[in-house]
């Protein structure tokens, strides 16, 4: 209060009055040092009550309240919060979701006012109880799964063949996915009526589609344009493999030693040589050249030799494999 | 535990006496034990210098090869670092292990009127398959029995600078190079078989010269050398006489074939005809007759062979077992064979080797000669005889 007297007294006087027009019509110069002193004390309770200049008048705002999600329980029920598919709400949503890229030395804009979370589709209508729910509430329209195929191996009895297919869901201005047209169809050979040759020739025809390990062959047919095409020419190609392994060609009695899948010992060069070099160690007696090969290859010796040949090469070489071949071949030459 | 040694010895030595062992070894031992001998020179030395009195006792120790012996048996067959090895030290130290025990231990045995067995040498790179293989040619040797040492079959699949087409049949092709200088080789080894057995042919080189029947071997083998044209015809006709007169009743030698490598015989090969296709093996006159000779349509002697990764071709750095190396025809060319397997050194072996060259002042970096140095050295070659070679090269 001093200070405002002592400048008042330094003013022409008139500058007590807080009027507003009087004040524009002094000098400038007083005005501009009391209107600077009068802004520090008085100016609180109303922003630029000298503000006339400026233009317009800020309405006087609500402020906004608490965000809704400070007053959520921990364990509220989330499917009243969001039960159908709507945008993101930043204040309805209690998780500190941060997107958007950060600018230089910055974080990931927060959650408020961020266009890229609305923008995005989103999920929170679908969560875990949510669909539990809705599981509840279609089952009354089901019906049970039958009890004779309770477990997998009676699923795989009484239905070998698989088909697989895939459907696919995006928020784009087209409805159609290209992919969804392949078919993978599965099915064991096991379950398959086969014979030796059939199993073999089958082999051969589908190679790499075929895993040893599982006995599982899988077709994929992709080249139609919709996925029924696909199924049908799939289901097509297994009755042709099947009825094709069955027929024996002409040429099929040109299969070769290289041809074969499985090494066998009989007819093979071990066995001559094994044979020849027994002969001429002399280890049977003198006699015909068939029976003295027939005694031979009755030799408990032998047929052990015989048995790790065949498994050092069906099974491939180990350790084990050359050890059990080295045995043999030390009981069979007498060392 | 050297008195138990001792005492061990002294037991040996009478029941050796008794025995029927080979008459140098006999008098060897005997007058070992009439010296009484003091301790034995150390842990990781024996002075058993006979391969045929190695036993289990000898196994992890060194025994030295005389020098007169490394000249004659050895003029290419030991492993280029042992060589160095051998000029630095001057002095040729190798193990007793026990993969060369074993086959030395078949060959005691062997029946010399049946056909001749093969043995396989196999194992990781640089455990010491060649050296096994050295080992068992020695004893062979002392033997006095005929040595046919080829280095490494893998040399005269590769790397030929000379090819020419063979005189004696068109479709297969001769290394003149390659067959002379194994020639000159197995000459130095056998000199005094060559003036010994007599060939049972005549061989005809050209219009003027040729060979006649019932001459001496050594003569074939000159005339393989002067004529370095037709040597690899002369390598083809040397290994027939020997393999058909091997076994006989009436010749008097045992032999020893040991071929290095051999996985390289049924391999395919970096030679190149000139119309730029690959050799086969069997169009090189050389490999021809040596396979010829790996069948088991001979008596008298045996067949010692090792598998060598190292020096093959169109091979993976991580085969090592037989049937990965020799591949489908080289096995059945082999089979029926005995597979000898030889590890990485055992800890007692690589005791020996360490405390040898501790001995021999080759390591010199002081801390190798602490226990942690041992157990690095342990660590970084998993205790593989080359690459602790190559370590301890350093040191």
């Amino acid at each position: 209060m001093a200070s405002h007297a002592s400048k008042a007294f330094l003013s022409l006087g008139r500058i007590h009055v807080s009027g507003v027009g009087l004040q524009k019509s002094l000098s400038r110069a007083t005005y501009a040092t009391g209107v600077s002193t009068h802004t520090g004390g008085g100016n609180k309770g109303r922003p630029d009550r000298g503000g006339q200049r400026q233009g317009f008048i800020k309405k006087n705002r609500r402020t906004s309240g608490e965000p809704r999600t400070d007053k959520m329980a921990v364990d509220q029920d989330w499917t009243s919060v969001y039960p159908t598919a709507t945008s993101f709400r930043p204040s309805a949503v209690p998780l500190p979701v941060r997107m958007g890229y950060p600018m230089k030395g910055g974080v990931p804009p927060e959650k408020k006012g961020n266009l890229e979370l609305i923008k995005i589709p989103n999920f929170l209508h679908l969560t875990p109880v949510a669909i539990r729910k809705h599981c509840e509430a279609l089952k009354s329209f089901c019906t049970e799964w039958p009890s004779a195929l309770g477990t997998d191996a009676q699923c795989d009895e009484h239905f070998p063949v698989k088909v697989e297919s895939t459907d696919y869901m995006s928020a784009a201005p087209s409805l159609r996915n290209p992919s969804a047209r392949v078919v993978h169809l599965r099915v064991k050979l096991s379950s398959l009526n086969l014979d030796d040759h059939a199993r073999k020739k089958m082999l051969n025809l589908v190679r790499d589609r075929y895993c040893k390990d599982t006995d599982i062959l899988t077709i994929t047919a992709e080249r139609c344009p919709l996925r029924k095409q696909n199924h049908e020419y799939a289901m097509y190609l297994l009755t042709v493999l099947y009825h094709e392994s069955w027929k024996t060609e002409a040429w099929e009695a040109e299969k070769t030693v290289a041809d074969m899948e499985d090494y066998s010992w009989e007819e093979s060069p071990s066995q001559k040589n094994i044979l020849s070099m027994l002969v001429r160690m002399k280890v049977a007696g003198e006699g015909e050249d068939e029976e003295v090969r027939e005694q031979l290859l009755g030799r408990k010796e032998v047929q052990e030799y015989k048995n790790s040949v065949t498994r050092l090469r069906n099974e491939g070489e180990s350790e084990s494999t050359i050890l059990q071949y080295k045995e043999a071949v030390k009981k069979v030459l007498n060392l | 535990m050297a008195l138990q040694r001792l005492s061990f010895r002294l037991r040996q030595t009478v029941t050796h006496v008794r025995s029927l062992h080979t008459s140098g070894c006999g008098q060897q031992q005997a007058a070992e034990a009439v010296e009484s001998e003091p301790e034995p020179l150390s842990v990781f030395r024996t002075r058993e210098n006979d391969p045929a009195c190695h036993s289990e006792q000898h196994m992890g120790q060194y025994y030295t090869l005389p020098s007169t012996h490394i000249r004659t048996l050895f003029p290419h067959g030991l492993p280029g670092r042992y060589q160095q090895q051998l000029k630095t030290f001057n002095e040729a130290c190798m193990m007793v292990r026990k993969p060369s025990l074993e086959v030395i231990s078949y060959l005691k045995k062997t029946d010399f009127s049946k056909p001749s067995l093969r043995y396989l040498f196999y194992g990781l790179n640089g455990t010491g398959k060649t050296m096994s293989l050295c080992h068992t040619v020695h004893y062979c040797y002392t033997q006095g029995w005929l040595v046919l040492h080829v280095p490494d079959a893998h040399i005269w699949m590769k790397n030929c600078k000379e090819l020419m087409p063979s005189s004696y049949n068109d479709t297969r092709f001769d290394q003149p190079l390659q067959a002379s200088e194994w020639l000159r080789n197995f000459r130095i080894t056998n000199e005094p078989f060559l003036s010994k057995i007599k060939t049972k042919q005549r061989y005809v080189w050209t219009k003027r010269e040729s060979t006649e029947e019932g001459s001496l071997l050594g003569q074939l083998v000159d005339q393989g050398i002067s004529r370095v044209k037709s040597s690899s015809d002369v390598v083809g006709a040397v290994l027939k006489e020997l393999r058909l007169q091997s076994g006989q009743p009436e010749s008097d030698f045992r032999m020893a074939v040991a071929v290095d490598g051999v996985n390289g015989l049924w391999g395919r090969s970096t030679i190149k005809k000139k119309d730029k296709s690959p050799v086969e093996s069997d169009e090189l006159t050389l490999v021809y007759n040596l396979k010829k000779l790996l069948t088991k349509d001979w008596t008298g002697g045996a067949i010692i062979t090792t598998l060598s990764q190292t020096g093959s071709l169109y091979t993976s750095k991580f085969d090592y077992l037989p049937q990965e190396l020799l591949g489908e025809k080289g096995f059945d060319g082999m089979d029926p064979f005995l597979p000898v397997s030889v590890p990485n050194y055992s800890e007692k072996e690589f005791e020996s080797c360490y405390l040898y060259w501790m001995d021999r002042q080759w390591l010199q970096h002081p801390q190798s000669r602490t226990e942690e140095g041992k157990k690095e050295i342990i660590f970084l070659c998993n205790r593989n005889p080359s690459m602790m070679d190559r370590i301890c090269a350093s040191l």
